[in-house]
């Protein structure tokens, strides 16, 4: 039992249409979405934009419908690697320091699942993520995402798989239940269709969290400075060593 | 294939039927409207009637106020006050009266129940509690929430691969007895100190020679407010109904519905929805079941709020007597519906929301009071008593 979450609404250069979007996701359930902004990989060193600030997008969050709480806005970073000498599926299942892998839905896939670098993903806390607002704008796209879907499912055996929306405009995203049905077309069972949009998703941000701790379990918090007045009471010894 | 399969299934649900007499000494419709506690709708069905009776509207309108407390922190439910105000029963002291002391002396009990219900929670994303009138404080947790406050549960049984909600069980009356033991001081620490839980309620209380606005000045300090519950009523006319006989519970073909089907009926009546089959209807293509026959006026009323099982059952005994003078109608029916998220249906067997939270019990009356009992719940649902 988690919180719906839709993990990727795409970030434009409209903050209007952004912020229709998230009113809409709130609107219909969705207590944590995440701004997608997407990168290609290039050679040379490149400048990644600054991602959205919530205090530009809203005064007050639009509270979720059914709840007494505002929705919570995280962002994320996508990269695309179109070179398969620099990383492919399996470098990046295997070794690389990400949270998400996500399979693409606009052409049929070149290459087969394996099962060795799909498990070790699936131990490592990495999940798959799976987009369906293509599959809402074009029929042919709906084929490749259904099949490209069911070729996972048969790997991976529908474990630590998200379906996020992907989602430039406020008419593309749909309820999280119609979401957690549109799992079941993807092959997988009803309860981890659910999990699909609560359950693992969660579990996905929390690893993203944990990259800042030391194996998930300890995390630095900064310490507010403590001003003049309250260092004199106490001996020099005794005073926390700061950086100045 | 195994996705084609699955996608051919219907969602799990359960449908229990049973019948019996108001008048048989082990009829258990009682125990079994007093034990759901968590209701929100209330509809009755009265074939061949055009206005209420009396008795019916005054029980009608006295379905009882219901209060919405804004932002109640939970230690508040388990207070010694509270607990004594509003959920202990005083028995009646008749044990400890001498025999030899004449009978004029007993003492009345006070009796009071009362029920409460978290607002504007989700039972299968968010945290929930609910307070039975036996004295159980449930809450159903998530897991973070369950592992912040330290207290012991148990796994929910419809929690999935991984086990992502607890629930946890409190006894108000067992607490009170000892107010210094461990337990409680644990119990209380947790809700005022490591994990203060605050939610919406919705309360409802049933007493006997009591205040009437008891509840509103206990909570006067938390934005308290009273509701009535809604009530809607309307008269159809030409109104085809399924003929049914008390004995048949299956039906019997060409000669009476079977119960599901009345069900199903039921549902169609409620909707509002034509009945007709008709093929250009683009919202429903149900038919009446056969045998049925047409009523010339039939009265829905629907009670909608946070109505408490007492006000239920005397619903229940007042429809009972409505075959005590002749009348056109064969049978009447009595829908209950539950909250969709409250987290247990009947006693205390857990609820959970699938696709759907439903859990709900309908009594079709006949005029030799003879009754049928339906019971459904959806997914992740124990199954009803």
């Amino acid at each position: 039992m988690a919180v719906f979450a839709d993990l990727d609404l795409r970030a434009g250069s409209d903050l209007k249409a952004l912020r229709g979007l998230v009113e809409n996701a709130a609107h219909l359930g969705y207590s944590v979405v995440a701004i997608n902004h997407v990168v290609e990989f290039k050679e040379k060193k490149q400048e990644i934009e600054k991602p959205v600030a919530v205090s530009e997008l809203f005064t007050s969050l639009p509270i979720v419908q059914g709840k007494s709480r505002p929705i919570k806005i995280l962002t994320r970073l996508t990269i695309i690697v179109s070179d398969p000498s620099h990383c492919n599926v399996l470098v990046a299942c295997t070794h690389l320091d990400v949270d998400l892998v996500c399979i693409t839905v606009t052409e049929k896939l070149p290459f087969y699942f394996r099962r060795p670098p799909i498990n070790v993903a699936i131990d490592r806390g990495v999940s798959f993520e799976l987009v369906y607002s293509p599959a809402i704008k074009d029929s042919t796209m709906r084929r490749y995402t259904i099949s490209n879907a069911l070729n996972l499912m048969q790997i991976c055996k529908g474990k630590n798989v998200i379906i996020s929306s992907a989602a430039e405009r406020p008419l593309e995203i749909r309820g999280p239940y119609d979401v957690a049905n549109l799992g079941l077309l993807f092959g997988l069972s009803e309860s981890d269709a659910k999990a699909a949009v609560s359950t693992n998703c969660r579990a996905a941000i929390l690893h993203g969290e944990t990259r800042k701790t030391a194996f998930g379990i300890i995390a630095t918090v900064k310490k507010p400075r403590p001003s003049e007045a309250d260092d004199d009471s106490l001996p020099a010894c005794k005073k926390a060593k700061c950086e100045d | 294939m195994a996705t084609l399969r699955r996608l051919r299934e219907v969602p799990r649900h359960l449908l229990v039927c049973e019948k019996s007499n108001f008048g048989h000494d082990k009829s258990r419709h009682r125990h079994l409207v007093e034990t759901h506690y968590h209701n929100y709708r209330v509809s009755f069905l009265i074939p061949e009637c055009g206005i209420l009776s009396k008795e019916l509207k005054n029980l009608v309108m006295e379905t009882g106020p219901y209060y919405f407390v804004k932002n109640l922190p939970l230690h508040e439910l388990i207070t010694h006050e509270f607990i004594n105000t509003f959920v202990k029963k005083v028995f009646s002291l008749e044990p400890f009266v001498c025999h030899c002391v004449s009978a004029s002396l007993r003492i009345p009990p006070s009796l009071c129940s009362c029920c409460a219900l978290t607002y504007n929670t989700n039972i299968d994303e968010d945290n929930t509690a609910a307070l039975l009138p036996n004295g159980k404080l449930i809450l159903s947790l998530d897991k973070d929430t369950y592992e912040e406050t330290g207290l012991q549960g148990h796994p929910s049984r419809y929690s999935g691969r991984k086990i992502m909600k607890f629930v946890v069980s409190i006894d108000l009356m067992d607490l009170s007895c000892n107010l210094d033991s461990k337990k409680y001081k644990r119990i209380s620490w947790s809700f005022k100190e490591k994990k203060p839980l605050k939610f919406d309620f919705l309360l409802a209380w049933h007493h006997t020679g009591a205040e009437e606005s008891a509840m509103m000045s206990y909570f006067s300090s938390y934005r308290i407010q009273e509701h009535q519950p809604k009530i809607a009523v309307s008269t159809m006319t030409d109104l085809q109904c399924p003929v049914l006989q008390s004995s048949e519970l299956g039906g019997k073909p060409e000669v009476a519905c079977g119960a599901w089907e009345l069900l199903d009926w039921l549902g169609a009546v409620f909707s509002d929805v034509e009945l007709n089959n008709e093929p250009n209807n683009f919202i429903s293509t149900y038919c009446c079941p056969q045998p049925s026959t047409v009523v010339a006026k039939a009265y829905l009323c629907t009670i909608t709020g946070f109505i408490l099982p007492e006000k239920i059952c005397l619903l229940l005994e007042q429809l009972c007597r409505y075959f005590d003078e002749p009348k056109l109608a064969p049978w009447v029916t009595l829908s209950v519906q539950g909250f969709a998220d409250s987290p247990v249906s009947w006693r205390e067997k857990e609820h959970g929301f699938r696709k759907g939270g439903e859990h709900l019990y309908n009594f079709v009356i006949f005029n030799n009071q003879d009754y049928w009992l339906q019971m459904a719940v959806g997914a992740n649902d124990d199954c009803p008593p």
